[in-house]
């Protein structure tokens, strides 16, 4: 089933806009978050095409609702405790 | 497994599956033409699911807007893995 | 920077989830702002271009780069080697008569070695469910205005290649050493939303 990510042909969004000067991070947690990704894929805990599954399969209004690192987040927890990592109550602060 | 060549028109498949696939919903049931074999790899769709597959060919399929929208003068080429191809009768 | 991870509700998460890891023994002291650090001193479009100019002034090397571009970077002392994998690159040319652009519609597939971090418009659903589907409006829209027989050419980085447009060379540039030809590409000229 389709799912929220394959958009290529889609209708209904926004106008496509540019930031001028845009920094490769808004906010330092999402930095943390990218490094964090790429360090837990290094260590095999799980792989690239595991974390982009993730991220697709996030509720629908959840993935719309998140930016691109908050989907990213989600994705890490949500591997995180699916591969027995720590618990959802662990990984909440 | 017989692999395809630049220019070989090529079905992609129709099929609809539950988790993670390449191949992207706009391009399924649609013919293209190889244009290059890009190498070989597992396919992204069962490492997804955390299977442990074999290298298979990835190639870039080249599709006409028309066929792919019914609509449209450009091209759109997509890399798609060997397995996202209908296999010849 | 790592220090001040800011103070919004998802600020803390991570940094709890850092902590719990740290605490794990899954991430080492300091790995995450190495990785960061690494990242920052990485890609950035400057090497696409530099990749663009060399072309434009050595035929040679711009036959070598279309024929195989991961044997033809060394040349200008690039690799794709430095990301989780080898990415296989495809440069694609743009000519009198065809213009590339790129995309990734499932995902944010980019060639970050040679573009440094993708911007918010390539990431976002308007711009990949777009693109596809109208690319001359989507081009119009980015200042890119079209003869109409020229033919466009689409590519969705889908698997586990990455592209780089080509741009062509424009008019006027002839008295331009490669620094100075280098100096005019643009990250949109390398990804096809600009003519250079």
């Amino acid at each position: 089933m389709s799912r929220i990510n394959d958009v290529g042909g889609m209708a209904g969004f926004p106008a496509i806009v540019e930031e001028p000067d845009e920094p490769r991070f808004h906010e330092d947690w999402e930095a943390h978050v990218f490094a964090l990704n790429g360090a837990l894929i290094k260590r095999g805990i799980y792989n690239l095409d595991e974390f982009r599954d993730a991220q697709e399969r996030l509720p629908v209004a959840q993935f719309l609702g998140s930016s691109y690192y908050e989907r990213w987040f989600a994705a890490i927890t949500t591997l995180l405790a699916e591969k027995g990592v720590a618990t959802p109550e662990e990984l909440a602060p | 497994m017989t692999a395809f060549a630049p220019g070989d028109r090529v079905r992609t498949r129709t099929v609809d599956p539950v988790g993670h696939t390449r191949l992207p919903r706009y391009a399924r049931g649609a013919w293209g033409t190889v244009v290059q074999v890009a190498g070989s790899h597992p396919l992204a769709d069962d490492r997804a699911r955390g299977l442990e597959v074999q290298p298979q060919p990835v190639y870039h399929v080249r599709f006409t807007a028309a066929d792919l929208f019914g609509t449209g003068d450009h091209t759109v080429t997509v890399e798609l893995w060997h397995d996202h191809l209908e296999v010849p009768a | 920077m790592s220090d001040d991870h800011g103070s919004s509700p998802i600020s803390a998460r991570v940094r709890h989830v850092e902590a719990l890891l740290e605490s794990r023994g899954l991430l080492s002291d300091g790995e995450i702002d190495t990785r960061i650090d690494e990242f920052a001193a990485g890609g950035t479009p400057a090497n696409g271009a530099r990749v663009v100019a060399r072309a434009w002034v050595d035929p040679g090397f711009r036959d070598r780069l279309l024929a195989d571009a991961n044997a033809a970077l060394p040349e200008v002392g690039l690799s794709m080697a430095g990301g989780l994998q080898e990415q296989r690159l495809k440069v694609v040319a743009n000519g009198p008569d065809e213009h590339h652009v790129l995309v990734c519609t499932l995902c944010s597939c980019y060639p970050i070695a040679l573009l440094g971090p993708s911007p918010s418009w390539y990431k976002s659903e308007a711009y990949r469910s777009r693109v596809v589907r109208d690319p001359r409006s989507v081009l119009a829209e980015f200042g890119v205005a079209l003869p109409a027989a020229t033919r466009i050419a689409v590519w969705d980085a889908s698997a586990e290649s990455r592209y780089m447009v080509l741009p062509r060379r424009p008019e006027g540039t002839a008295d331009l050493d490669e620094d100075g030809l280098a100096a005019l590409v643009t990250r949109k000229g390398l990804i096809g939303t600009a003519l250079v």
